[in-house]
Protein backbone atom coordinates (compact mmCIF):
# COMPACT_ATOMS: atom_id res chain seq x y z
CA UNK A 1 0.00 0.00 0.00
CA UNK A 2 2.88 2.31 1.18
CA UNK A 3 4.53 1.31 -2.08
CA UNK A 4 1.57 2.53 -4.31
CA UNK A 5 1.08 5.66 -2.43
CA UNK A 6 4.97 6.63 -2.80
CA UNK A 7 4.81 5.88 -6.91
CA UNK A 8 1.64 8.34 -6.68
CA UNK A 9 3.22 11.46 -4.72
CA UNK A 10 6.18 10.87 -6.76
CA UNK A 11 3.87 11.27 -10.18
CA UNK A 12 2.01 14.26 -8.93
CA UNK A 13 5.44 16.05 -7.99
CA UNK A 14 6.52 14.75 -11.10
CA UNK A 15 3.43 16.40 -12.92
CA UNK A 16 4.27 19.55 -11.14
CA UNK A 17 7.59 20.14 -12.61
CA UNK A 18 5.82 20.47 -15.78
CA UNK A 19 5.25 24.42 -14.07
CA UNK A 20 8.98 24.91 -14.96
CA UNK A 21 7.92 24.51 -18.44
CA UNK A 22 5.21 27.05 -18.65
CA UNK A 23 2.93 23.52 -19.20
CA UNK A 24 -0.04 21.99 -17.50
CA UNK A 25 0.73 19.44 -14.93
CA UNK A 26 -2.36 16.91 -16.38
CA UNK A 27 -0.88 17.84 -19.52
CA UNK A 28 2.08 16.17 -18.65
CA UNK A 29 0.83 13.09 -16.98
CA UNK A 30 -1.46 12.74 -20.12
CA UNK A 31 1.50 12.42 -21.83
CA UNK A 32 3.43 10.30 -19.32
CA UNK A 33 0.60 7.95 -19.39
CA UNK A 34 -0.60 7.65 -22.98
CA UNK A 35 3.46 7.77 -23.71
CA UNK A 36 3.50 4.55 -22.08
CA UNK A 37 0.33 2.58 -21.41
CA UNK A 38 -1.75 4.28 -24.12
CA UNK A 39 -1.22 2.17 -27.14
CA UNK A 40 0.16 -0.87 -27.67
CA UNK A 41 3.26 0.02 -28.98
CA UNK A 42 3.74 2.28 -25.61
CA UNK A 43 3.25 -0.97 -23.80
CA UNK A 44 5.75 -2.73 -25.57
CA UNK A 45 8.20 -0.17 -25.17
CA UNK A 46 7.61 -0.07 -21.36
CA UNK A 47 7.77 -3.95 -21.39
CA UNK A 48 11.33 -3.55 -23.34
CA UNK A 49 12.53 -0.98 -20.82
CA UNK A 50 11.43 -3.57 -17.63
CA UNK A 51 13.52 -5.85 -18.78
CA UNK A 52 17.13 -4.66 -17.75
CA UNK A 53 15.24 -2.40 -14.65
CA UNK A 54 13.67 -5.78 -13.39
CA UNK A 55 17.03 -7.44 -13.24
CA UNK A 56 19.49 -4.60 -12.53
CA UNK A 57 16.85 -4.05 -9.77
CA UNK A 58 16.78 -7.80 -8.28
CA UNK A 59 20.69 -7.64 -8.38
CA UNK A 60 20.40 -4.86 -6.01
CA UNK A 61 17.42 -6.90 -4.02
CA UNK A 62 20.44 -9.64 -3.78
CA UNK A 63 23.23 -7.94 -2.24
CA UNK A 64 21.11 -5.28 0.18
CA UNK A 65 19.31 -8.46 1.51
CA UNK A 66 22.60 -9.46 2.39
CA UNK A 67 23.74 -6.05 3.57
CA UNK A 68 26.16 -5.77 0.77
CA UNK A 69 26.20 -2.11 -0.73
CA UNK A 70 26.49 -3.22 -5.03
CA UNK A 71 26.31 0.10 -6.19
CA UNK A 72 28.01 -1.08 -8.82
CA UNK A 73 25.04 -2.34 -11.43
CA UNK A 74 25.85 0.27 -13.77
CA UNK A 75 29.44 -1.35 -14.18
CA UNK A 76 28.45 -4.94 -14.03
CA UNK A 77 25.69 -4.19 -16.79
CA UNK A 78 28.10 -2.60 -19.36
CA UNK A 79 31.16 -5.76 -18.72
CA UNK A 80 28.08 -7.71 -19.08
CA UNK A 81 27.05 -6.28 -22.73
CA UNK A 82 31.17 -6.56 -23.69
CA UNK A 83 31.46 -9.95 -22.84
CA UNK A 84 28.12 -11.01 -24.32
CA UNK A 85 28.96 -9.35 -27.61
CA UNK A 86 32.64 -10.96 -27.36
CA UNK A 87 30.84 -14.33 -26.93
CA UNK A 88 27.83 -14.11 -29.36
CA UNK A 89 29.51 -15.93 -32.04
CA UNK A 90 29.46 -18.63 -30.14
CA UNK A 91 25.65 -18.41 -29.67
CA UNK A 92 23.06 -16.39 -27.86
CA UNK A 93 23.43 -18.95 -24.68
CA UNK A 94 27.19 -18.78 -24.65
CA UNK A 95 26.66 -14.97 -24.97
CA UNK A 96 24.05 -14.88 -22.11
CA UNK A 97 26.41 -16.71 -19.97
CA UNK A 98 29.61 -14.54 -20.86
CA UNK A 99 27.55 -11.66 -19.69
CA UNK A 100 26.53 -13.42 -16.38
CA UNK A 101 30.26 -14.01 -15.50
CA UNK A 102 31.57 -11.21 -16.85
CA UNK A 103 29.01 -9.59 -14.32
CA UNK A 104 30.28 -11.65 -11.09
CA UNK A 105 34.04 -11.12 -11.89
CA UNK A 106 33.53 -7.12 -12.08
CA UNK A 107 31.81 -7.23 -8.81
CA UNK A 108 34.05 -9.62 -7.30
CA UNK A 109 37.55 -7.16 -7.74
CA UNK A 110 35.06 -5.07 -5.26
CA UNK A 111 34.18 -8.37 -2.86
CA UNK A 112 38.57 -9.11 -3.07
CA UNK A 113 39.24 -5.80 -1.93
CA UNK A 114 37.00 -5.67 0.83
CA UNK A 115 38.01 -8.96 1.96
CA UNK A 116 41.64 -8.15 1.69
CA UNK A 117 42.18 -4.34 2.21
CA UNK A 118 39.13 -3.72 4.28
CA UNK A 119 38.14 -0.71 1.61
CA UNK A 120 34.37 -0.17 1.45
CA UNK A 121 32.61 -1.92 -1.36
CA UNK A 122 30.16 1.04 -1.31
CA UNK A 123 32.76 3.23 -3.14
CA UNK A 124 34.65 0.47 -4.45
CA UNK A 125 31.87 -0.61 -6.64
CA UNK A 126 30.55 3.37 -8.12
CA UNK A 127 34.26 3.90 -8.57
CA UNK A 128 34.34 0.74 -10.72
CA UNK A 129 31.43 2.00 -12.72
CA UNK A 130 33.61 4.84 -14.07
CA UNK A 131 36.40 2.40 -14.72
CA UNK A 132 33.90 0.51 -16.80
CA UNK A 133 32.32 3.95 -18.70
CA UNK A 134 35.83 4.26 -19.77
CA UNK A 135 36.44 0.63 -20.50
CA UNK A 136 33.46 0.48 -23.09
CA UNK A 137 34.25 4.16 -24.42
CA UNK A 138 38.01 2.49 -25.36
CA UNK A 139 36.30 -0.50 -26.53
CA UNK A 140 33.80 0.92 -29.61
CA UNK A 141 36.49 3.88 -30.57
CA UNK A 142 39.09 0.84 -30.81
CA UNK A 143 39.10 -3.25 -30.44
CA UNK A 144 35.82 -3.11 -31.26
CA UNK A 145 34.72 -1.01 -33.26
CA UNK A 146 32.38 -0.99 -36.69
CA UNK A 147 34.26 -2.41 -39.21
CA UNK A 148 33.66 0.98 -41.19
CA UNK A 149 35.27 2.77 -38.44
CA UNK A 150 32.81 6.03 -39.35
CA UNK A 151 31.29 6.28 -35.81
CA UNK A 152 32.57 5.06 -32.32
CA UNK A 153 30.09 1.84 -31.99
CA UNK A 154 30.36 -2.12 -32.42
CA UNK A 155 29.22 -4.11 -35.65
CA UNK A 156 25.67 -5.76 -34.95
CA UNK A 157 26.42 -8.62 -32.57
CA UNK A 158 26.31 -12.14 -33.76
CA UNK A 159 23.93 -13.22 -32.04
CA UNK A 160 20.31 -12.19 -31.05
CA UNK A 161 17.55 -13.68 -28.57
CA UNK A 162 14.75 -14.77 -30.09
CA UNK A 163 11.66 -12.57 -30.74
CA UNK A 164 8.45 -13.17 -28.87
CA UNK A 165 5.88 -11.36 -31.01
CA UNK A 166 6.94 -7.24 -30.73
CA UNK A 167 9.26 -8.59 -27.72
CA UNK A 168 12.21 -10.58 -27.45
CA UNK A 169 12.99 -13.64 -24.83
CA UNK A 170 14.40 -11.52 -22.25
CA UNK A 171 11.32 -10.63 -21.19
CA UNK A 172 11.00 -14.13 -20.02
CA UNK A 173 14.06 -14.85 -18.98
CA UNK A 174 14.01 -11.92 -16.32
CA UNK A 175 10.90 -13.52 -15.10
CA UNK A 176 12.58 -16.09 -14.84
CA UNK A 177 14.94 -14.79 -12.88
CA UNK A 178 13.07 -13.04 -10.75
CA UNK A 179 11.38 -16.25 -9.24
CA UNK A 180 14.89 -18.11 -9.37
CA UNK A 181 15.85 -14.86 -7.25
CA UNK A 182 12.81 -15.60 -4.94
CA UNK A 183 13.70 -19.04 -4.76
CA UNK A 184 16.42 -18.64 -3.46
CA UNK A 185 16.26 -16.05 -0.94
CA UNK A 186 13.42 -17.93 0.56
CA UNK A 187 13.36 -21.58 0.15
CA UNK A 188 17.04 -22.54 0.30
CA UNK A 189 19.41 -22.63 2.91
CA UNK A 190 21.81 -20.39 1.21
CA UNK A 191 19.10 -17.80 1.19
CA UNK A 192 18.48 -18.05 4.43
CA UNK A 193 22.21 -17.88 5.70
CA UNK A 194 22.25 -14.57 3.02
CA UNK A 195 19.13 -12.76 4.86
CA UNK A 196 20.80 -13.80 7.69
CA UNK A 197 23.99 -12.04 7.72
CA UNK A 198 22.25 -8.83 6.11
CA UNK A 199 19.94 -8.68 9.34
CA UNK A 200 22.39 -8.70 11.75
CA UNK A 201 25.74 -9.98 10.90
CA UNK A 202 27.13 -10.12 13.83
CA UNK A 203 24.49 -12.52 14.99
CA UNK A 204 25.16 -14.40 11.98
CA UNK A 205 28.47 -15.38 12.72
CA UNK A 206 27.83 -16.29 16.29
CA UNK A 207 25.10 -18.92 14.66
CA UNK A 208 28.46 -20.29 12.69
CA UNK A 209 27.76 -18.76 9.25
CA UNK A 210 30.80 -17.88 7.20
CA UNK A 211 30.35 -14.08 6.89
CA UNK A 212 33.02 -13.38 4.21
CA UNK A 213 31.51 -16.44 2.32
CA UNK A 214 27.95 -14.83 2.35
CA UNK A 215 29.31 -11.58 1.02
CA UNK A 216 31.67 -13.41 -2.08
CA UNK A 217 28.35 -15.36 -3.12
CA UNK A 218 25.70 -12.28 -2.76
CA UNK A 219 28.43 -9.74 -4.49
CA UNK A 220 28.84 -12.81 -7.42
CA UNK A 221 25.03 -13.42 -8.22
CA UNK A 222 24.05 -9.73 -7.70
CA UNK A 223 26.85 -8.84 -10.37
CA UNK A 224 25.50 -11.67 -12.62
CA UNK A 225 22.48 -10.58 -12.66
CA UNK A 226 23.31 -6.97 -13.30
CA UNK A 227 25.82 -8.55 -15.94
CA UNK A 228 22.90 -10.34 -17.50
CA UNK A 229 20.66 -7.27 -17.62
CA UNK A 230 23.36 -5.90 -20.10
CA UNK A 231 23.51 -8.89 -22.20
CA UNK A 232 20.22 -9.28 -22.67
CA UNK A 233 19.85 -5.58 -23.69
CA UNK A 234 22.38 -6.16 -26.22
CA UNK A 235 21.36 -9.31 -27.44
CA UNK A 236 17.63 -8.40 -27.42
CA UNK A 237 17.31 -4.56 -27.97
CA UNK A 238 20.50 -2.77 -29.41
CA UNK A 239 22.06 -5.21 -30.55
CA UNK A 240 25.42 -3.05 -30.90
CA UNK A 241 27.54 -0.95 -28.10
CA UNK A 242 27.94 2.26 -28.18
CA UNK A 243 29.09 4.69 -25.33
CA UNK A 244 26.02 5.59 -23.52
CA UNK A 245 25.26 2.35 -23.78
CA UNK A 246 24.27 1.46 -19.80
CA UNK A 247 22.06 4.85 -19.56
CA UNK A 248 21.92 5.02 -16.01
CA UNK A 249 20.19 0.76 -15.53
CA UNK A 250 22.49 0.31 -13.22
CA UNK A 251 21.33 2.98 -10.83
CA UNK A 252 17.97 3.01 -11.38
CA UNK A 253 17.96 -0.67 -10.38
CA UNK A 254 18.51 0.79 -6.73
CA UNK A 255 14.60 2.61 -6.97
CA UNK A 256 13.33 -0.14 -8.81
CA UNK A 257 14.74 -2.63 -5.36
CA UNK A 258 13.71 0.02 -2.77
CA UNK A 259 10.09 -0.11 -4.54
CA UNK A 260 9.62 -3.70 -4.46
CA UNK A 261 11.06 -3.54 -0.30
CA UNK A 262 13.99 -5.53 -1.72
CA UNK A 263 11.60 -8.61 -2.61
CA UNK A 264 11.92 -10.47 -5.86
CA UNK A 265 8.49 -10.76 -6.76
CA UNK A 266 7.56 -7.51 -6.39
CA UNK A 267 10.70 -5.99 -8.04
CA UNK A 268 8.62 -7.53 -11.40
CA UNK A 269 5.62 -4.61 -10.26
CA UNK A 270 8.15 -2.13 -9.03
CA UNK A 271 10.25 -2.36 -12.76
CA UNK A 272 7.17 -1.96 -14.76
CA UNK A 273 6.76 0.64 -13.01
CA UNK A 274 9.80 2.32 -13.71
CA UNK A 275 9.90 1.19 -17.07
CA UNK A 276 6.88 3.03 -17.81
CA UNK A 277 7.95 6.51 -16.18
CA UNK A 278 11.26 6.27 -18.45
CA UNK A 279 9.11 5.01 -21.34
CA UNK A 280 6.73 7.88 -20.61
CA UNK A 281 9.97 10.19 -20.06
CA UNK A 282 10.71 9.42 -23.51
CA UNK A 283 7.78 10.56 -24.94
CA UNK A 284 7.88 13.95 -23.10
CA UNK A 285 10.86 14.79 -24.29
CA UNK A 286 10.08 13.93 -28.36
CA UNK A 287 6.52 15.91 -28.10
CA UNK A 288 6.53 18.09 -25.33
CA UNK A 289 10.56 19.32 -25.05
CA UNK A 290 10.57 18.33 -21.21
CA UNK A 291 13.53 17.16 -20.91
CA UNK A 292 13.34 13.37 -19.94
CA UNK A 293 15.69 14.04 -16.73
CA UNK A 294 12.66 13.50 -15.42
CA UNK A 295 12.87 9.87 -14.91
CA UNK A 296 15.54 10.02 -12.92
CA UNK A 297 14.09 12.87 -10.71
CA UNK A 298 10.88 10.49 -10.21
CA UNK A 299 13.25 7.60 -9.25
CA UNK A 300 14.93 10.02 -6.46
CA UNK A 301 11.31 11.24 -5.53
CA UNK A 302 10.27 7.40 -4.88
CA UNK A 303 13.11 6.66 -3.04
CA UNK A 304 12.86 9.71 -0.51
CA UNK A 305 8.83 9.23 -0.40
CA UNK A 306 9.58 5.41 0.61
CA UNK A 307 11.77 7.01 3.37
CA UNK A 308 9.27 9.27 4.55
CA UNK A 309 6.99 6.40 4.92
CA UNK A 310 8.89 4.66 7.29
CA UNK A 311 9.21 1.41 5.35
CA UNK A 312 13.05 1.87 4.60
CA UNK A 313 14.57 2.80 8.12
CA UNK A 314 17.74 2.65 9.50
CA UNK A 315 19.04 -0.81 10.68
CA UNK A 316 20.50 0.16 13.89
CA UNK B 1 61.08 11.18 -12.79
CA UNK B 2 61.25 13.59 -9.88
CA UNK B 3 61.23 15.97 -12.84
CA UNK B 4 57.93 15.09 -13.81
CA UNK B 5 56.04 15.12 -11.04
CA UNK B 6 57.57 18.40 -9.72
CA UNK B 7 56.32 20.19 -12.69
CA UNK B 8 52.98 18.31 -12.39
CA UNK B 9 52.49 19.35 -8.99
CA UNK B 10 51.56 22.63 -9.56
CA UNK B 11 48.88 22.04 -11.97
CA UNK B 12 47.43 18.93 -9.93
CA UNK B 13 47.57 21.40 -6.94
CA UNK B 14 44.92 23.53 -9.02
CA UNK B 15 42.97 20.85 -10.69
CA UNK B 16 42.55 19.04 -6.86
CA UNK B 17 41.06 21.95 -5.20
CA UNK B 18 37.54 21.45 -5.46
CA UNK B 19 38.37 17.43 -4.74
CA UNK B 20 40.19 18.80 -1.58
CA UNK B 21 37.22 20.93 -0.58
CA UNK B 22 35.09 18.42 -0.73
CA UNK B 23 37.68 15.99 0.71
CA UNK B 24 37.66 18.80 3.76
CA UNK B 25 34.12 18.71 3.82
CA UNK B 26 32.86 15.29 3.60
CA UNK B 27 35.80 15.21 6.68
CA UNK B 28 33.82 17.47 9.20
CA UNK B 29 30.82 15.63 8.65
CA UNK B 30 32.03 11.88 9.01
CA UNK B 31 33.78 13.30 12.22
CA UNK B 32 30.35 13.83 13.56
CA UNK B 33 29.03 10.46 11.97
CA UNK B 34 27.62 11.03 9.05
CA UNK B 35 28.70 9.51 5.74
CA UNK B 36 27.32 12.02 3.07
CA UNK B 37 27.43 9.74 -0.27
CA UNK B 38 25.23 12.69 -1.46
CA UNK B 39 28.57 15.28 -1.75
CA UNK B 40 28.62 14.04 -5.84
CA UNK B 41 25.01 15.58 -5.43
CA UNK B 42 26.10 18.52 -3.71
CA UNK B 43 29.23 19.28 -5.65
CA UNK B 44 26.90 18.87 -8.93
CA UNK B 45 24.08 21.11 -7.82
CA UNK B 46 26.87 23.53 -6.80
CA UNK B 47 28.22 23.83 -9.88
CA UNK B 48 25.06 24.22 -11.72
CA UNK B 49 24.01 27.10 -9.24
CA UNK B 50 27.54 29.30 -9.44
CA UNK B 51 26.88 29.45 -13.18
CA UNK B 52 23.25 30.57 -12.70
CA UNK B 53 23.98 33.10 -9.82
CA UNK B 54 27.51 34.21 -11.79
CA UNK B 55 25.17 34.90 -14.80
CA UNK B 56 22.90 36.92 -12.99
CA UNK B 57 25.34 39.09 -11.41
CA UNK B 58 27.89 38.74 -13.43
CA UNK B 59 29.94 38.44 -10.34
CA UNK B 60 32.57 35.73 -9.60
CA UNK B 61 32.06 36.45 -5.89
CA UNK B 62 27.88 35.88 -5.97
CA UNK B 63 28.74 32.94 -7.90
CA UNK B 64 30.17 31.44 -5.23
CA UNK B 65 27.32 32.44 -3.11
CA UNK B 66 24.98 30.67 -5.38
CA UNK B 67 26.87 27.47 -5.64
CA UNK B 68 27.24 27.51 -1.68
CA UNK B 69 23.82 28.36 -1.22
CA UNK B 70 22.91 25.21 -3.99
CA UNK B 71 24.96 22.90 -1.68
CA UNK B 72 23.45 24.33 1.12
CA UNK B 73 19.94 23.48 -0.52
CA UNK B 74 21.18 19.98 -0.98
CA UNK B 75 22.66 19.52 2.21
CA UNK B 76 18.88 20.55 3.68
CA UNK B 77 17.15 17.82 1.83
CA UNK B 78 20.00 15.16 2.92
CA UNK B 79 19.70 16.06 6.85
CA UNK B 80 15.97 16.25 6.99
CA UNK B 81 16.28 12.40 6.27
CA UNK B 82 19.45 11.17 7.06
CA UNK B 83 19.13 13.47 10.53
CA UNK B 84 16.21 14.21 11.17
CA UNK B 85 14.40 10.90 10.25
CA UNK B 86 17.31 8.32 10.80
CA UNK B 87 17.21 6.92 7.28
CA UNK B 88 19.56 4.90 6.51
CA UNK B 89 22.66 7.50 5.10
CA UNK B 90 23.96 5.43 1.90
CA UNK B 91 20.23 4.79 0.31
CA UNK B 92 19.43 8.48 1.07
CA UNK B 93 22.49 9.59 -0.44
CA UNK B 94 21.84 7.81 -2.99
CA UNK B 95 18.58 8.94 -3.74
CA UNK B 96 20.52 12.37 -3.47
CA UNK B 97 22.68 11.59 -5.91
CA UNK B 98 20.01 10.68 -8.38
CA UNK B 99 17.95 13.66 -7.37
CA UNK B 100 20.51 16.17 -8.34
CA UNK B 101 21.34 14.52 -11.18
CA UNK B 102 18.01 14.86 -12.63
CA UNK B 103 17.28 18.02 -11.54
CA UNK B 104 20.72 19.81 -12.82
CA UNK B 105 19.98 17.62 -16.14
CA UNK B 106 16.45 18.98 -16.52
CA UNK B 107 17.49 22.72 -16.21
CA UNK B 108 20.29 22.30 -18.39
CA UNK B 109 18.05 21.03 -20.52
CA UNK B 110 15.38 23.71 -20.30
CA UNK B 111 18.47 26.14 -20.62
CA UNK B 112 18.86 24.46 -24.33
CA UNK B 113 21.71 22.69 -23.06
CA UNK B 114 23.84 25.95 -22.79
CA UNK B 115 24.78 27.01 -19.26
CA UNK B 116 28.22 28.75 -19.69
CA UNK B 117 29.51 30.72 -16.97
CA UNK B 118 29.82 34.68 -18.08
CA UNK B 119 33.27 35.05 -17.74
CA UNK B 120 36.23 33.61 -16.81
CA UNK B 121 37.11 33.44 -13.12
CA UNK B 122 40.90 35.68 -13.11
CA UNK B 123 43.68 34.24 -12.35
CA UNK B 124 44.78 36.52 -9.17
CA UNK B 125 41.56 34.80 -7.54
CA UNK B 126 41.72 31.88 -8.20
CA UNK B 127 45.80 32.01 -6.68
CA UNK B 128 43.50 33.29 -3.52
CA UNK B 129 41.08 30.14 -3.74
CA UNK B 130 43.34 27.70 -4.07
CA UNK B 131 45.37 29.33 -0.91
CA UNK B 132 42.53 29.10 1.12
CA UNK B 133 41.25 25.63 -0.13
CA UNK B 134 44.91 24.08 0.66
CA UNK B 135 46.09 26.83 3.68
CA UNK B 136 44.03 28.44 5.47
CA UNK B 137 41.08 26.25 5.17
CA UNK B 138 42.83 23.37 6.68
CA UNK B 139 44.82 25.11 9.12
CA UNK B 140 40.99 26.57 10.26
CA UNK B 141 39.61 23.31 10.07
CA UNK B 142 42.48 21.77 12.86
CA UNK B 143 42.42 24.72 15.08
CA UNK B 144 38.13 23.78 15.25
CA UNK B 145 38.08 19.93 15.09
CA UNK B 146 40.80 19.78 18.04
CA UNK B 147 41.13 23.03 19.63
CA UNK B 148 37.47 24.22 20.70
CA UNK B 149 34.78 22.82 22.78
CA UNK B 150 32.42 22.94 19.48
CA UNK B 151 34.84 20.36 17.74
CA UNK B 152 35.15 18.21 20.69
CA UNK B 153 31.59 18.04 20.77
CA UNK B 154 31.15 17.54 17.16
CA UNK B 155 33.70 14.64 17.16
CA UNK B 156 32.03 13.02 20.20
CA UNK B 157 28.71 13.00 17.81
CA UNK B 158 30.68 10.55 15.56
CA UNK B 159 32.11 8.66 18.76
CA UNK B 160 29.83 7.95 21.37
CA UNK B 161 26.27 10.24 20.47
CA UNK B 162 25.15 9.20 23.35
CA UNK B 163 27.56 11.52 25.52
CA UNK B 164 26.43 14.44 23.36
CA UNK B 165 23.55 16.51 24.49
CA UNK B 166 21.75 17.84 21.24
CA UNK B 167 23.56 15.24 18.85
CA UNK B 168 21.07 16.61 16.08
CA UNK B 169 22.39 19.95 16.29
CA UNK B 170 26.32 18.89 16.03
CA UNK B 171 25.59 17.02 12.94
CA UNK B 172 23.48 19.60 11.45
CA UNK B 173 26.58 21.82 11.70
CA UNK B 174 28.75 19.47 10.19
CA UNK B 175 25.97 18.99 7.36
CA UNK B 176 26.39 23.01 7.38
CA UNK B 177 29.95 23.22 7.28
CA UNK B 178 30.52 20.37 4.76
CA UNK B 179 27.59 22.06 2.22
CA UNK B 180 29.56 25.21 2.70
CA UNK B 181 33.40 23.38 1.54
CA UNK B 182 31.81 21.20 -1.01
CA UNK B 183 29.05 24.11 -2.98
CA UNK B 184 32.69 26.20 -3.04
CA UNK B 185 34.63 23.30 -4.44
CA UNK B 186 31.55 22.93 -7.04
CA UNK B 187 31.92 26.85 -7.84
CA UNK B 188 35.53 26.74 -8.14
CA UNK B 189 34.84 23.37 -10.44
CA UNK B 190 32.48 25.16 -12.88
CA UNK B 191 33.97 28.66 -12.96
CA UNK B 192 37.91 28.47 -12.86
CA UNK B 193 38.29 25.01 -14.20
CA UNK B 194 35.39 24.88 -16.82
CA UNK B 195 33.70 27.38 -18.56
CA UNK B 196 30.43 26.83 -17.42
CA UNK B 197 28.28 23.36 -16.48
CA UNK B 198 27.85 20.65 -18.24
CA UNK B 199 25.94 17.46 -17.64
CA UNK B 200 27.27 15.40 -14.69
CA UNK B 201 30.48 17.46 -14.64
CA UNK B 202 31.34 16.44 -11.45
CA UNK B 203 32.14 12.52 -12.90
CA UNK B 204 32.71 10.83 -9.27
CA UNK B 205 34.52 13.36 -7.63
CA UNK B 206 32.32 13.23 -4.69
CA UNK B 207 33.10 9.66 -4.25
CA UNK B 208 36.86 9.91 -4.85
CA UNK B 209 36.68 12.71 -1.91
CA UNK B 210 35.05 9.83 0.34
CA UNK B 211 37.80 7.56 -0.55
CA UNK B 212 40.51 10.28 -0.10
CA UNK B 213 38.81 10.92 3.47
CA UNK B 214 39.26 7.24 4.68
CA UNK B 215 42.74 6.71 3.01
CA UNK B 216 43.70 10.11 5.56
CA UNK B 217 42.08 8.35 8.40
CA UNK B 218 39.76 11.58 8.69
CA UNK B 219 42.37 13.50 9.59
CA UNK B 220 43.34 17.20 8.22
CA UNK B 221 46.45 16.32 7.07
CA UNK B 222 45.78 13.24 5.64
CA UNK B 223 43.22 14.85 4.01
CA UNK B 224 46.06 17.15 1.94
CA UNK B 225 48.21 14.51 1.51
CA UNK B 226 45.95 12.38 -0.05
CA UNK B 227 44.82 15.01 -1.95
CA UNK B 228 47.64 15.75 -3.20
CA UNK B 229 48.63 12.32 -4.00
CA UNK B 230 46.01 11.51 -6.17
CA UNK B 231 46.26 14.75 -7.63
CA UNK B 232 49.75 14.32 -8.82
CA UNK B 233 48.68 10.50 -9.87
CA UNK B 234 45.58 11.55 -11.30
CA UNK B 235 47.44 14.59 -13.75
CA UNK B 236 49.78 11.64 -14.46
CA UNK B 237 46.84 10.85 -17.58
CA UNK B 238 47.97 14.37 -18.88
CA UNK B 239 51.73 13.28 -19.26
CA UNK B 240 51.27 9.99 -20.45
CA UNK B 241 48.76 11.86 -23.00
CA UNK B 242 51.42 14.42 -23.91
CA UNK B 243 54.39 11.74 -23.66
CA UNK B 244 52.60 9.59 -26.65
CA UNK B 245 53.14 6.39 -25.94
CA UNK B 246 50.67 4.79 -27.15
CA UNK B 247 48.45 4.11 -24.38
CA UNK B 248 45.01 4.68 -25.77
CA UNK B 249 43.06 8.37 -24.95
CA UNK B 250 40.33 6.72 -23.80
CA UNK B 251 41.87 4.20 -20.90
CA UNK B 252 43.99 6.93 -19.50
CA UNK B 253 40.50 8.65 -18.85
CA UNK B 254 40.25 5.52 -16.39
CA UNK B 255 42.96 6.27 -14.56
CA UNK B 256 41.52 9.18 -11.96
CA UNK B 257 39.13 6.08 -10.36
CA UNK B 258 42.25 3.55 -10.45
CA UNK B 259 44.11 5.92 -8.47
CA UNK B 260 40.98 6.06 -5.92
CA UNK B 261 40.61 2.15 -6.30
CA UNK B 262 44.35 1.48 -5.03
CA UNK B 263 44.47 4.84 -2.95
CA UNK B 264 41.17 2.67 -1.29
CA UNK B 265 43.12 -0.43 -1.18
CA UNK B 266 46.06 0.98 0.15
CA UNK B 267 44.79 1.43 3.34
CA UNK B 268 46.86 -0.73 5.37
CA UNK B 269 46.88 -1.79 8.86
CA UNK B 270 43.87 -1.19 10.92
CA UNK B 271 41.62 1.91 10.15
CA UNK B 272 39.75 3.58 12.49
CA UNK B 273 36.53 5.22 11.78
CA UNK B 274 34.25 7.45 14.10
CA UNK B 275 32.89 5.17 16.19
CA UNK B 276 29.18 5.75 15.18
CA UNK B 277 29.97 6.52 11.86
CA UNK B 278 27.11 5.30 9.63
CA UNK B 279 24.71 5.10 12.51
Amino acid sequence: MRQIAAAVAALVLLSLSALAFGRSPIELLQILVSGSIGSQFALEGTLLKSVPLLLTGLSVAVAFRAGVWNIGGEGQFIVGAIAAIMAARFGVIAALAASMLAGALWASIATSMRLWRNAPEVLTTILLNFIAIHLLGWCVNGPLQERGGQYPQTDAAAAALPQVGELHAGVLLAILASVATWFLLYRTMEGLRLRATGFNARAAKWAGIDVDRQLVRAMGISGALAGLAGGIELLGVTHRLFERFAAGYGYSGIAVALLAQLHPLATIASSIFFGALTTGAGELQRTAGISSNVATFGEAVVILILILFGSWRARD
Amino acid sequence: MIDVILHALPIAIVASTPLLLAVEGEMVVQRAGIINLGIEGMMLTAAMTAVLAQHATESVLAGFAGGILGALLVAAIFGVFAIRYRADQIVTGTAINLLALGLTGFVYQAAGGALFAASAMSEAAQYVAVLLAWIAIPAALAVMLWMTRFGLRLRAAGENPEAVQHVHAYRWSALAIEALLAGAGGAFLALALSSGFAENMTAGRGFIALSIVIFGRWKVRGAIIGTALFGVAAGLQYTLQAMNIGLPFHLLLAVPYVVTLLILCGIAGRVRAPEALGR
